[in-house]
């Protein structure tokens, strides 16, 4: 459904993207995973067609480049940046861009109500943005962003400074668009988010796609082992690598040295991963 | 294409009438300019500047020359000679302040002022100076006098006009309290002339009681074509266009603001991941613009005729004037728009050039009570083209030969702006 071949950015002399290729099949959720500065807005925007690429090219759903208008209108863009009228209502921002997609009369009627109903917002839908929350805001910048029924959608952060429960309806939201058969891609810096939603992940940073593959796959390429932290009765803590924790600790138990105060199992994650690929930790960046 | 950009549009207004620091300065302030400024001009002020004139001398005598040349001495008047047709019609298009003309005999009667009828003078004055027709009049008469003066001042010259007019109204068999009186003042003058006798301060006597008589220096005649029913009904018909100018101007900065706004709040990236083009972008914001002050006008129009007297002389060429100065501004809002990155930015330029504009063009003063450099300046504002074109439609009569020339040049800058405007702008990302 998308495919980027060699895709390549710089903005002076510095790579904001570097010979990036990915295929992205239909109907599957795909996240970009790095820390800020990584290049995941700056692949979105290639991808949406807003950046002109300095070398490479991007075809969606095998019918050119995004910034075909033929090509644009199967695409929908969730932006970082909230993009509303704050002065204008949750209705009126939804039927502004509803409108500016080709949409009139009853189908823009339709696809406005559909769009607060489907992000829970028709109660407040005649409030001005201004006087909604973040979490609300953001999921209004989703509605706008699914009015015209886009078959690619691309979420650039989407749950960036939300409360948790706005966090857990984007998710409801973005299952339930996963189970329309819509091809989504999602930017993200929250491990735990790509690890819910994401089919597959590409692990990017400073322009370069680092790895990529489905979350398990990558763990288990990358994650490394599970660390057990044991602390003893005595107070001193003891952090043991391995690849049955379970075990482990039966094995600690069993050597009867120390008498166990409490422990922890860490099965490794993404945030592994990213650690074992880059030297760093995704919030260290 | 058109469904996109009424969308654009109609999102703007919107935006506009809810924000009410922005309508304060689109609606309600150029409301303040109109009615403020009207009240200033309407109660009269101000010293005498230098008036320019043109003169028509249809006399064509020494004497008449001799006029020319004391008002063109004159610190208060700036003198320019010119055929009768081509005064009125500068007069009347706002060019020159007034015209004089020195209507035939004048010299002879100017020289003779014990005889005959007094030297007559057609004075025609722009309607809309009409606080200094009556320094004109006051300069006009002041320069006549002088001239009798002069008559005084030189005794052949006075005893031989003492003499003519004692003949003239011994031949005229004119009776009466007034013409006794005449009589004993012209005896004693030529009496005067004879012994020499030119002591200072001593005035002509006017021959007892009840038998006065009027010396009248100058007899001035007022144009009717351009008094009566060009003139403008008030001071407010100078300053509502001067409103007008600000609404529109306010609208100018509120739209530029809001294509910055667009961009900084990111509205404008998904616009542009939107399947529309910039033109219909930019097209939106300029329909907006132009609809907003084409609004703010009408309404301003609308108020002043109902409240203020205004009397538009044509509302067909108001509505020509009022879309050509909309037009303009709309491109030049969209110029204005493109040069800075964030609202700070294109505040300060836009206010900073639409000020000296505004400055330059009569939008703060009016034209008349500047300079002649700066007149002649005030020709690179489109603020001075939008307020000749609306005086030309709300009360200078212009036919539309002559709305031609202010509304060209009006949509010249306009489509000006909008073609630069276009050609500047960058999308977020860009």
């Amino acid at each position: 459904m998308i495919r980027l071949a060699g895709l390549t950015k710089k903005f002076g002399e510095r790579f904001a993207v570097r010979s990036l290729d990915l295929d992205v099949p239909r109907g599957e959720v795909f996240g970009l995973l790095g820390p800020n500065g990584a290049g995941k807005t700056t692949t979105l925007s290639l991808m949406m067609g807003l950046l002109e690429p300095d070398a490479g090219v991007v075809d969606i759903a095998e019918s050119g480049p995004p910034t075909d208008v033929g090509v644009r209108r199967k695409m929908g863009l969730a932006p970082q940046a909230l993009a509303l009228y704050q002065e204008l209502t949750g209705r009126e921002n939804l039927r502004f861009f509803g409108r500016i997609q080709g949409l009139s009369g009853t189908q823009l009627d339709e696809r406005v109500d559909h769009g607060l109903e489907f992000v829970g917002l028709t109660p407040r839908a005649n409030d001005l943005v201004a006087q909604y929350s973040g979490g609300m805001q953001r999921r209004l910048n989703l509605a706008a962003a699914i009015l015209h029924e886009p078959q690619v959608l691309l979420l650039d952060e989407p749950t960036v400074g939300v409360d948790p429960q706005s966090r857990n309806h984007i998710f409801d939201n973005i299952e339930a668009l996963k189970a329309q058969g819509r091809t989504i891609v999602y930017s993200t810096h929250y491990m735990e988010e790509a690890e819910r939603l994401c089919d597959r992940v590409g692990i990017l940073d400073q322009g370069e796609l680092l790895a990529l593959g489905g979350v398990n796959e990558l763990i288990e390429a990358h994650g490394g082992l599970g660390v057990l932290t044991i602390t003893t009765e005595a107070g001193e803590v003891r952090s043991i690598e391995t690849e049955n924790p379970v075990i482990a600790l039966a094995d600690w138990n069993r050597s009867e040295l120390e008498t166990v105060r409490s422990f922890e199992m860490e099965r490794p994650g993404l945030e592994r991963v990213f650690l074992n690929l880059t030297g760093r930790t995704l919030r260290d960046t | 294409m058109m469904s996109t950009v009424l969308a654009m549009a109609a999102k703007d207004l919107r935006l506009l009438v809810r924000d009410r620091g922005g309508l304060f300065f689109t609606l309600a302030f150029p409301f303040l300019v109109a009615i403020f400024f009207g009240s200033i001009f309407s109660g009269g002020s101000g010293e005498p500047r230098q008036l320019q004139i043109l003169v028509v001398d249809e006399d064509g005598s020494e004497g008449s020359s001799l006029f020319v040349e004391s008002l063109d001495r004159s610190e208060a008047l700036s003198v320019e000679l010119s055929s009768r047709v081509e005064a009125v019609e500068q007069v009347r298009r706002g060019k020159s302040v007034a015209y004089v003309a020195l209507l035939p005999g004048f010299g002879a009667s100017l020289s003779h002022p014990f005889a005959g009828s007094p030297p007559r003078a057609e004075l025609g004055v722009d309607p809309a100076r009409g606080a200094e027709a009556g320094i004109l009049q006051g300069l006009l008469t002041q320069f006549a006098a002088e001239r009798l003066q002069d008559a005084f001042g030189d005794p052949s010259g006075l005893q031989e006009n003492a003499r003519s007019g004692l003949q003239a109204i011994e031949l005229s068999g004119a009776t009466g309290p007034q013409a006794e009186g005449l009589k004993r003042l012209l005896t004693e003058v030529d009496r005067f002339a004879t012994t020499q006798d030119t002591a200072d301060g001593q005035e002509p006597r006017s021959g007892g009681q009840g038998g006065g008589f009027k010396l009248e220096p100058i007899r001035i005649e007022k144009a009717s074509i351009i008094v009566a029913k060009n003139g403008p009904p008030n001071a407010y018909a100078i300053s509502f266009p001067q409103g007008i100018l600000w609404g529109i101007l306010g609208c100018t900065a509120a739209f530029g603001l809001s294509l910055v706004s667009e961009r900084t709040s990111g509205t404008l990236v998904r616009l542009q991941s939107a399947p529309i083009g910039r033109g219909q972008i930019l097209l939106g914001k300029a329909l907006a613009c132009f609809f907003a002050c084409s609004v703010v006008s009408v309404a301003l129009v609308i108020f002043g005729t109902l409240a203020f007297g205004l009397a538009p002389s044509s509302w067909g060429k108001v509505a020509v004037a009022i879309a050509c100065a909309a037009m303009a501004f709309s491109g030049i809002m969209m110029f204005l728009a493109t040069l800075g990155k964030t609202e700070r930015a294109v505040s300060g330029v836009a206010w900073a050039s639409l000020l000296i504009m505004a400055m330059l063009g009569g939008g703060m003063i009016p034209l008349f009570v500047m300079p002649g450099w700066m007149q002649t300046l005030s020709n690179i504002s489109p603020v001075k083209w939008s307020i000749l074109a609306m005086e030309g439609a709300l009360w200078r009569g212009f036919g539309w030969d002559e709305m031609l020339l202010p509304c060209v040049v009006l949509l010249l800058v306009g489509s000006v702006g909008l073609l630069l405007g276009t050609k500047l702008f960058r999308w977020p990302n860009a």
